[in-house]
């Protein structure tokens, strides 16, 4: 009994964890806080890589420095310059499918301070490998980032960080918009929902992600 | 405390400059350059060389080690041991008793031309001649400006060196009693030498932004490294992890006989924080970041990635190069987020089936379904002259799965990549 005094209350816990800094995307009516770790899950084609780009753009464009941890090697810069980031901003990190290194990767990145975002990119690893990984390693990024402007952004098909993330959503495609007709269609629009699984009544929010041809 | 100057003047003074520099460095700190030679202070070695004849021989032994020719003075005044230096051009010759300097001629002294022939027609030709006549009536006829001539002949000279050479390196170097195999086991010593090398610069108001550093190895060959930064730090342990990330990424072949570091100065980096300013890493835990980044997945898996101005493919790289700058932006991206494609490396084969010329169901290894839309063929080559390039391509939305894009490589078919 007399090591409850040791034990913080759950107000005060997420108290401390809240940073006073928010990344807001407006476009989607959705923030990430600073100094934490949020994860964004969902199945293929679900706009967790779109979304994503979006927070790094908004970052990189007033001059933060971000980073991609490739764990797939599937990164395509073009669509990044698409999502408005600065390329000369961000330090893009190869682990050509390894996803040891990838994790190691994001260790030494954290440690680094001073980030602005970082991606773990997980998209398509296989969850059987992801689940090998130890847990301690998002308490890890969590303690890391804490009370540093940097924000941890891991992606992967199925929600991996547990409890070690502040914020956590699930994407869902609910439908894809073509335009033409007969054998000349375009891909046009993606209608999301993300789900929070940090509030398990809160209702989805619908998103929109628009196909961008422009030449880059 | 009397003081001595040295002189070097050499036929070959600006080919031989490096040369010239490098023997006076030998003796003094305090060292300039002329344009017919070198002029350098020597105070004090009398203690540890003898009398200045002795210190003008050592000079020129050193001299011809380096095969320089020249004649070598050193007297208690700058012009004096100019003035002699002079006398022997081009000989090498060690100068001269304070009598030597007597019998120059005075069109050696810097003496008006008219003022010479009017000397000259008095028969006054040498200094000796000069000094005897009182120095009241040399001033009272021509000018005080005379006055100095009267003390460069007097040997009492009042000018002063102004050093011009300006070091631009420092060196530290070891050599081991017996030679080692890892790196590693140096650090310590080389935290030695840097506490040593990096004070001498920061004595002189410097820093440094490369260090050459350069290994004897055991197999009589030498292993160089050329580490920069882009910004001057003398900040100790940031150098050694550096150094010790970029040896441990190509470490040497053999044994390691001896170390030696060359630090180029550079003027120190003035730091500037604001309130206001956005928040990046430190640029030494930046430039460690990925050196440790390199060493953990390959040099060339780091760096900024880069559009690339050609028609191909994958028009983009990765700048292994490249550090991320941290420049703001005017430019403002979408308000609305875009959908963003993500390759799959390798590319996942796959099966189509083909009805009446329309993609109708997808098999993978991984999934299967039918392909309720898609758009294409997109067509596309390039470089049809080297190395030539073709993709037939659709984007497919395949049932209960995603939006792919599909390509065809002669008969195969491939899934490239997912928009997500």
């Amino acid at each position: 009994m007399r090591n409850l005094s040791l034990v913080k209350p759950a107000s005060q816990l997420k108290e401390e964890q809240r940073h006073i800094e928010e990344i807001l995307l407006e476009s989607v009516g959705i923030g990430f806080f600073r100094g934490s770790v949020a994860e964004i899950s969902g199945g293929p084609s679900s706009g967790k890589a779109s979304l994503t780009l979006s927070i790094i753009a908004k970052l990189t464009a007033v001059g933060e420095i971000c980073a991609v941890v490739d764990s797939a090697g599937g990164f395509d810069p073009p669509s990044a310059v698409l999502a408005g980031v600065k390329l000369e901003n961000l330090l893009w990190v190869n682990c050509a499918g390894d996803i040891e290194k990838a994790f190691t990767a994001a260790d030494h990145l954290v440690q680094a301070k001073g980030f602005g975002a970082i991606w773990l990119n997980l998209n398509r690893l296989p969850a059987s490998k992801l689940k090998l990984v130890p847990k301690t390693y998002w308490y890890r990024y969590r303690t890391r980032v804490k009370d540093t402007p940097t924000l941890v952004i891991a992606t992967a098909d199925e929600p991996v960080t547990g409890s070690a993330s502040q914020s956590a959503f699930v994407f869902s495609r609910e439908r894809t918009e073509w335009s033409g007709s007969g054998r000349f269609k375009l891909l046009r629009e993606f209608h999301i929902a993300m789900h929070s699984s940090k509030q398990f009544y809160g209702r989805p929010i619908p998103a929109r992600l628009k196909a961008d041809y422009r030449h880059v | 405390m009397s003081r001595s100057y040295a002189c070097i003047v050499s036929p070959n003074a600006k080919e031989d400059k490096e040369a010239l520099v490098s023997v006076a460095h030998q003796f003094a700190y305090s060292i300039e350059v002329l344009d017919d030679g070198i002029l350098f202070d020597v105070s004090g070695l009398e203690h540890l060389i003898g009398k200045r004849s002795l210190i003008a021989r050592k000079i020129l032994e050193e001299l011809q080690k380096h095969n320089v020719p020249g004649s070598v003075a050193v007297a208690e005044t700058i012009e004096t041991a100019t003035l002699l230096a002079r006398q022997n051009d081009g000989v090498s010759n060690v100068g001269h008793s304070p009598d030597t300097f007597q019998k120059l001629p005075l069109s050696d002294l810097p003496i008006e031309r008219d003022t010479l022939n009017v000397f000259t027609d008095l028969g006054l030709r040498r200094v000796e001649d000069l000094i005897e006549i009182p120095r009241e009536e040399l001033i009272g006829r021509y000018g005080r400006e005379f006055e100095e001539i009267i003390d460069i002949a007097e040997q009492k000279g009042s000018a002063v060196l102004t050093p011009n050479v300006k070091e631009s390196e420092a060196s530290w170097s070891y050599i081991l009693d017996s030679p080692v195999e890892d790196f590693e086991q140096l650090i310590f010593l080389l935290n030695h030498g840097f506490d040593d090398l990096f004070v001498r610069i920061a004595h002189i108001g410097l820093s440094t932004e490369q260090l050459d550093l350069s290994f004897e190895l055991s197999n009589r060959t030498k292993r160089n490294y050329e580490i920069k930064t882009s910004f001057p730090t003398l900040e100790r342990s940031f150098w050694l992890k550096l150094i010790n990330l970029r040896v441990s990424l190509d470490p040497p072949e053999a044994g390691i006989k001896a170390v030696n570091v060359i630090a180029h100065f550079t003027k120190p980096r003035p730091s500037q924080t604001g309130l206001y300013a956005v928040s990046r890493p430190e640029p030494q835990s930046l430039l460690l970041t990925v050196n440790k980044l390199k060493k953990l997945v390959g040099e060339e898996n780091v760096g900024v990635p880069v559009i690339l101005d050609q028609r191909a493919a994958e028009a983009f790289a990765l700048d292994a190069e490249a550090m991320p700058s941290g420049r703001e932006s005017i430019e403002s991206g979408p308000a609305q987020p875009i959908i963003a494609f993500s390759y799959f490396r390798p590319p996942v084969r796959a099966e189509v089936l083909v009805r009446e010329g329309r993609l109708v169901f997808l098999r993978t290894r991984y999934f299967s379904g039918h392909v309720i839309e898609y758009s294409g063929v997109w067509r596309a080559n390039s470089k049809w002259w080297e190395n030539s390039w073709k993709t037939q391509e659709w984007d497919v939305e395949v049932e209960a799965q995603g939006v792919y894009r599909l390509c065809k490589a002669g008969h195969e078919w491939f899934l490239i990549g997912e928009y997500d």
